[in-house]
């Protein structure tokens, strides 16, 4: 175990609706394969919602399984046979092109609050947003802006300290 | 990445916001020369209060706002544009000083300040310029502006040299008219028709209108205003055809707003939006009266006033009026609350301003101008004075809600730190629980 993650702000209050509970622990000591349910229950999830995963042991095989669909994991061990792990996208997507200023600045920190750790925020926008640019910066993240087609301007923001390279 | 100066901007608005009230209060008082000849030293002094200290005053300004935005990088030199809005405040307020004195050589003195003035923009925004690959209808504008408003300068200079030591056998009038046409076709209107093609689809959320639109802008104003010039001072024959290329700018502008109004995906329409809608009514009535003094349907120095009215008043001063409404709210949101985002409620824009004194301002303005522009047609000393108080009263409802705007930039901000720490407790990225781990 290496350094001590933060715990995502996402375990740390989240309403009921952005957060799908699934208690695995009886039905694997009875035996049974939970996978199919795991699976049924990442397949309905609704954007910004995470899945929390009950488990008697830690489930190392989910981590590449969803890492490989777009998903981060946090992971709290309770006792020895209790582990919660929380599985959410790596990447938030925000569309705030038809939004007049400065609502796009506000949606963007609002996002960034709910930001956990390896994950990034994904915006587009209809233009550069020069104004928001310094802002990210003093509070400590990064930008990449690219247009991946024309009318749409891709803003992606990470923590400095997440940032590649 | 720097952050872009809200205090610049903020400053050439607020002056030029004071250049307004101060011309505007004085009409009431101008009332009997407004009803005679425009050719007259207070009209001419109007005027250039007018046209310098409120309407390009207020470009700058708006300008300094929108470089970042259009050209995606900071001014070259914020300290440079400081220093210039003490040259044009003195060389503004020389030259109002003088047309009203009708004193010649302090004239070209107050002149030579504002051409010094005009000079350090345009190096300021040709360094900015360089190397700019993304060539918009509004870059493309904006560049076609600033030479509009070197040649100004230089035109309006050489007028004041020829009238002090004659040079150029020209006449008075038709190179005073030039000269007019010169600033509103390629200064004025093209930044106008710059910043209203890159913020309309942004304050209205609707899709921009047609490119071929912005083409017939830009080619109407670019060839459309020597035409003009050349035909007022020479050639007699270019008038209507250049008056024409510069009704299609005009039209093909119009167009463009009313395709964006019925696409708009923002339902409700705030006052600052209000005053730029109404604006473009007026434009319509200006390029008319336009067409008809060019076509020789109309004539005289009476209907001359009234286009002058309908333009610089009607279509330019509401069109400024209504940006300066969205931009300095902004500026000074993003000042004051912008640092707090994330950390605490902050109110929304609507809030600093006062829209009961925007209703006011739009009510007492639009029917000022209008009553003013047939006042001034009718040379009825008495109609004038009536919607020139109008006029007043709508500038002084501006200036009210202006000034409850720029209040806000005294709320105090809190220091850097505080919210750095109110951020790292917001997204948690300070802490931590034992017995974790993850991948």
């Amino acid at each position: 175990m290496s350094a001590v993650p933060p715990r995502p702000p996402t375990a740390m209050g989240l309403d009921a609706a952005r957060r799908v509970d699934l208690d695995v622990r009886e039905e694997v000591r009875s035996g049974q394969e939970p996978f199919s349910r795991i699976m049924a229950a990442v397949s309905a999830l609704l954007p910004g919602q995470a899945l929390v995963i009950r488990a008697p042991f830690e489930p190392v095989p989910l981590y590449r399984a969803l890492g490989q669909r777009g998903f981060a994991h946090w992971t709290e061990q309770r006792a020895a046979d209790d582990w919660s792990v929380w599985f959410y996208l790596r990447q938030l997507t925000i569309d705030v092109r038809e939004l007049e200023p400065p609502e796009p600045m506000l949606r963007v920190f609002d996002a960034l609050e709910t930001l956990a750790p390896g994950q990034h925020l994904e915006v587009r926008h209809n233009r550069r947003p020069v104004f928001l640019y310094p802002q990210l910066e003093e509070r400590g993240f990064t930008h990449e802006t690219d247009e991946p087609e024309e009318g749409i301007v891709r803003i992606v923001i990470r923590r400095r300290e997440e940032t590649p390279g | 990445m720097m952050r872009p100066s809200t205090i610049l901007p903020l400053a050439y608005l607020a002056t030029a916001a004071a250049f307004f009230a101060a011309a505007m209060a004085s009409m009431p008082w101008l009332a009997n020369e407004l009803a005679g000849h425009y050719y007259h030293p207070r009209v001419l002094a109007l005027t250039h209060v007018v046209t310098l200290g409120w309407i390009t005053m207020s470009i700058l300004g708006a300008s300094y706002q929108l470089i970042p935005i259009v050209l995606e990088r900071p001014l070259w030199s914020e300290r440079l544009a400081r220093v210039q809005l003490g040259v044009l405040l003195v060389g503004v307020v020389g030259m109002a000083a003088h047309f009203w004195l009708g004193t010649w050589p302090g004239l070209l003195a107050a002149g030579g300040l504002v051409a010094l003035g005009v000079g350090m923009h345009l190096v300021n925004v040709t360094v900015s310029l360089r190397g700019l690959q993304r060539w918009t209808l509004t870059a493309r504008l904006v560049v076609l502006g600033q030479a509009g408003l070197g040649l100004t300068a230089m035109f309006g200079l050489t007028l004041a040299l020829n009238h002090a030591l004659p040079v150029f056998s020209w006449a008075r009038f038709p190179a005073l008219h030039a000269h007019v046409h010169l600033a509103l076709g390629w200064w004025i209107a093209p930044m106008l028709l710059g910043v209203s093609a890159r913020v309309y689809p942004m304050f209205l959320v609707a899709p921009e209108p047609a490119r071929t639109l912005g083409r017939v802008q830009f080619w109407g104003l670019a060839g459309g205003v020597p035409l003009l010039v050349v035909g007022l001072i020479a050639a007699p024959s270019l008038v209507v055809p250049g008056a024409l290329a510069l009704c299609a700018a005009a039209g093909s502008h119009v167009v463009g707003i009313c395709s964006m109004v019925r696409g708009r995906k923002r339902p409700s329409l705030d006052w600052g939006l209000r005053f730029a809608l109404t604006a473009s009514g007026f434009l319509v009535l200006g390029v008319a009266a336009g067409l008809g003094l060019a076509l020789d349907l109309v004539s005289g120095p009476r209907v001359a006033l009234a286009y002058a009215v309908l333009l610089l008043g009607g279509w330019t001063s509401l069109s400024i009026v209504g940006m300066a409404l969205k931009i300095a709210p902004f500026l000074v949101w993003y000042r004051v609350y912008g640092p707090l985002v994330g950390t605490r409620a902050v109110p929304g824009l609507a809030a600093l301003g006062s829209p009961r004194a925007e209703a006011a301002a739009w009510a007492l303005l639009t029917a000022g101008f209008l009553s003013l522009a047939g006042a001034a047609a009718a040379g009825n000393a008495l109609w004038i004075l009536v919607s020139a108080v109008s006029v007043a009263l709508g500038v002084l409802a501006f200036a009210a809600s202006l000034a409850r705007v720029l209040a806000h930039l005294r709320a105090p901000a809190p220091p850097a730190e505080s919210v750095r720490i109110s951020i790292a407790k917001a997204t948690g990225a300070k802490a931590h629980t034992p017995k974790v781990h993850t991948q």
